[in-house]
């Protein structure tokens, strides 16, 4: 199971409340980034195992970042997720380097487990 | 009867003189009065008069012209005869008109079908002789001569007379023919003239034979200047030369006629080469040789201009409604969505911290509630940006009273309607209002604002005036822009009117019809 879990989402209180659901899951909350730009930075020094990645940030998308942090496939695990419905994104989310998407109102430890597991 | 008046050398210098007569007039006024005193002196009558037959049926004849040779004095005559009509049969020259032969009187007083014996008398005449004027189509009308003698009828003389009669009768029917085909083409010049088309008609080698006032506005040129040289040349762009000579060429040697008839719209050339939308139609005029073409050419670019301008103008409302949809939907993933899924989660992880946690959960309680209730307000206020609830359910003018509330600058709102407006009108003047209102607080650094809202000769006339700084762009902005897509689409207007320094007036005008 990866323990080590990176957030990416420009939202603050979800950030917050994602942190305490996976921490109460028994994942560990490692770094927390509003957009694009510092998500790079905090994926190369925190190494995380996961990165729970919001689809739509300030400064890009997280299909493009998603494929970046995956490069060679290697990196870190990236599960996306949005207050949208993942028919909103079609097979975008397929298509992408993503191990899967989980709509934010059903955010869970086990959610991630099944995807990334 | 003076025995030499029926001389034969006698009667033919009285029709010599009638011909000279005829060949040497040529305005057709002139022609009766010289007739008479040619018949009349040649052949030693006092007095004559011309009758014309009416144009129509049913009408009586009119006497058009008479003639008296000098001393003698029958004015009065000559003035009843003018002032008389004759139906057929009446008097002598309706006698004439009906049987279309002549007619001789010896002694008027005495004749039983002679109206004017009384005035005869009185002017000592005696004699007459009446013939028909006639030509190919029949009577035309009918000359007649009084002498202050009595005189017997004399065949010889009535012979010449009646040849005398074919003879006018030919010249006046000839004269009125050339007359109607003058009038004609007078008609035709002035149509061409005053036709707000341009007409260009141009032969079959396609140079140009007629180029009417509307063309020479429209063009550019003198028609002067054009007649007889290609058209091609002078009013077809360069790109579409080719294709007009070829097609004239196809339709000369084979008749594919499709461009004849046809409402086109092409491009045409003025004289100093620059091009605009014409609508076009060219038909064959059907004359003796070879083809003529006419073309009446409409300049359209007034007509282009305003589609153009409407299918920009309703490309923008419907660019504008799907940038408004798009923001809606922006506004509501942003905001209030993000609030309730970060509530849901908040919710369960009270739940899930319940026993074990409850500061935890308490914690995660009071940051549901709060995004609970972000996400209440910014619902409120999309709902009001969308479409304000007190405009549908009070019309504007508590509308627009909440504009003033909400406006930072000082808002006074006046507001005279007598009664509620058509929907889109109202949402139209709210609309203005809300942004003029937040420009003013943005841009215009004013301490004060109006808005003025009144009924004017049927229209809403919105007037929104601050005392900022001006100089605002006259066009607008791209937001004033949609809002005077809108107003146009409402057949409404807006202006606005910023100089530096002297405020910025905004008006709009809305038929309520």
């Amino acid at each position: 199971m990866p323990s080590r879990v990176l957030i990416v989402d420009d939202h603050a209180g979800f950030r917050r409340l994602a942190r305490s659901l996976l921490d109460a899951e028994g994942y560990e909350v490692v770094g927390e980034a509003g957009d694009v730009a510092s998500a790079r930075i905090a994926a190369r020094e925190l190494r995380p195992d996961l990165v729970l990645l919001d689809v739509q940030l300030p400064d890009g998308n997280g299909f493009d970042l998603a494929g970046e942090l995956r490069a060679g496939g290697r990196g870190p695990a990236v599960v996306l997720t949005s207050t949208r419905d993942a028919a909103d994104y079609a097979t975008r989310v397929q298509a992408s380097a993503a191990a899967g998407f989980v709509p934010k109102a059903e955010l869970s430890g086990a959610a991630i487990e099944r995807l990334a597991g | 009867m003076p025995a030499e008046l029926h001389d034969p050398p006698v009667l033919t210098r009285a029709e010599h003189a009638v011909a000279r007569a005829l060949a040497e007039t040529a305005r057709s006024d002139e022609v009766y009065p010289r007739v008479l005193a040619a018949i009349g002196e040649a052949l030693g009558w006092g007095l004559g008069a011309v009758w014309e037959a009416p144009a129509e049926p049913g009408g009586t004849m009119c006497c058009v012209a008479t003639w008296h040779a000098a001393g003698v004095e029958a004015g009065e005559f000559e003035a009843l005869s003018r002032a008389t009509g004759f139906g057929p049969g009446q008097g002598l020259p309706g006698r004439v008109w009906s049987s279309g032969s002549p007619a001789w009187i010896a002694e008027v007083a005495e004749d039983p079908n002679f109206p004017r014996a009384d005035a005869a008398r009185r002017a000592g005449l005696h004699a007459a002789v009446c013939f028909p004027m006639s030509g190919p189509a029949g009577v035309l009308g009918a000359i007649e001569f009084f002498s202050g003698e009595h005189r017997e009828p004399d065949a010889l003389v009535t012979a010449t007379m009646a040849s005398i009669g074919a003879q006018v009768g030919q010249f006046v029917q000839r004269r009125r023919a050339e007359q109607a085909v003058l009038e004609a083409a007078e008609l035709k010049r002035a149509m061409l003239d005053a036709s707000l088309d341009c007409i260009v008609t141009m032969n079959h080698e396609g140079c140009v034979l007629d180029f009417n006032p509307a063309a020479e506005r429209t063009f550019g040129y003198r028609a002067g200047d054009v007649i007889g040289r290609e058209m091609a040349e002078l009013i077809v762009p360069p790109s579409l030369r080719a294709m007009h000579r070829a097609g004239l060429a196809r339709y000369l040697e084979g008749g594919d006629a499709r461009v004849l008839d046809r409402r086109l719209e092409i491009t045409g050339m003025r004289a100093d080469g620059s091009e605009f939308p014409v609508e076009l139609t060219i038909t064959r005029i059907e004359v003796p040789g070879p083809p003529t073409f006419t073309g009446y050419i409409r300049d359209i670019t007034d007509r282009k201009a305003a589609e153009r301008e409407l299918r920009e103008s309703r490309a923008r409302l419907v660019a504008a409604a799907d940038e408004e949809r798009r923001r809606i939907e922006r506004d509501l993933h942003d905001g209030a969505q993000q609030r309730l899924v970060a509530s849901a989660l908040g919710l369960r992880l009270a739940r899930a911290k319940m026993s074990a946690d409850p500061a935890a959960a308490l914690e995660a309680l009071d940051q549901a509630e709060a995004e609970l209730d972000g996400a209440a307000t910014e619902l409120r206020e999309l709902a009001r940006g969308i479409h304000p609830a007190i405009l549908t359910d009070g019309g504007l003018e508590p509308a627009l009273a909440m504009l003033a509330r909400r406006s930072p600058v000082v808002a006074h709102v006046s507001v005279d309607l007598g009664g509620r407006l058509p929907p889109a009108v109202e949402s139209a003047a709210y609309f203005v209002v809300s942004e003029a209102l937040t420009n003013v607080a943005r841009y215009a650094g004013a301490a004060r604002v109006e808005v003025r809202a009144e009924m004017r000769d049927g229209s809403l006339a919105l007037r929104v005036s601050d005392d900022g700084c001006g100089g605002a762009d006259p066009a607008g902005g791209s937001g004033l822009r949609g809002l005077t897509d809108r107003l146009a689409a409402l057949d409404g207007t807006l202006t606005v009117d910023s100089p530096p320094g002297g405020g910025t007036a905004l008006r709009a005008e809305v038929p309520c019809g």
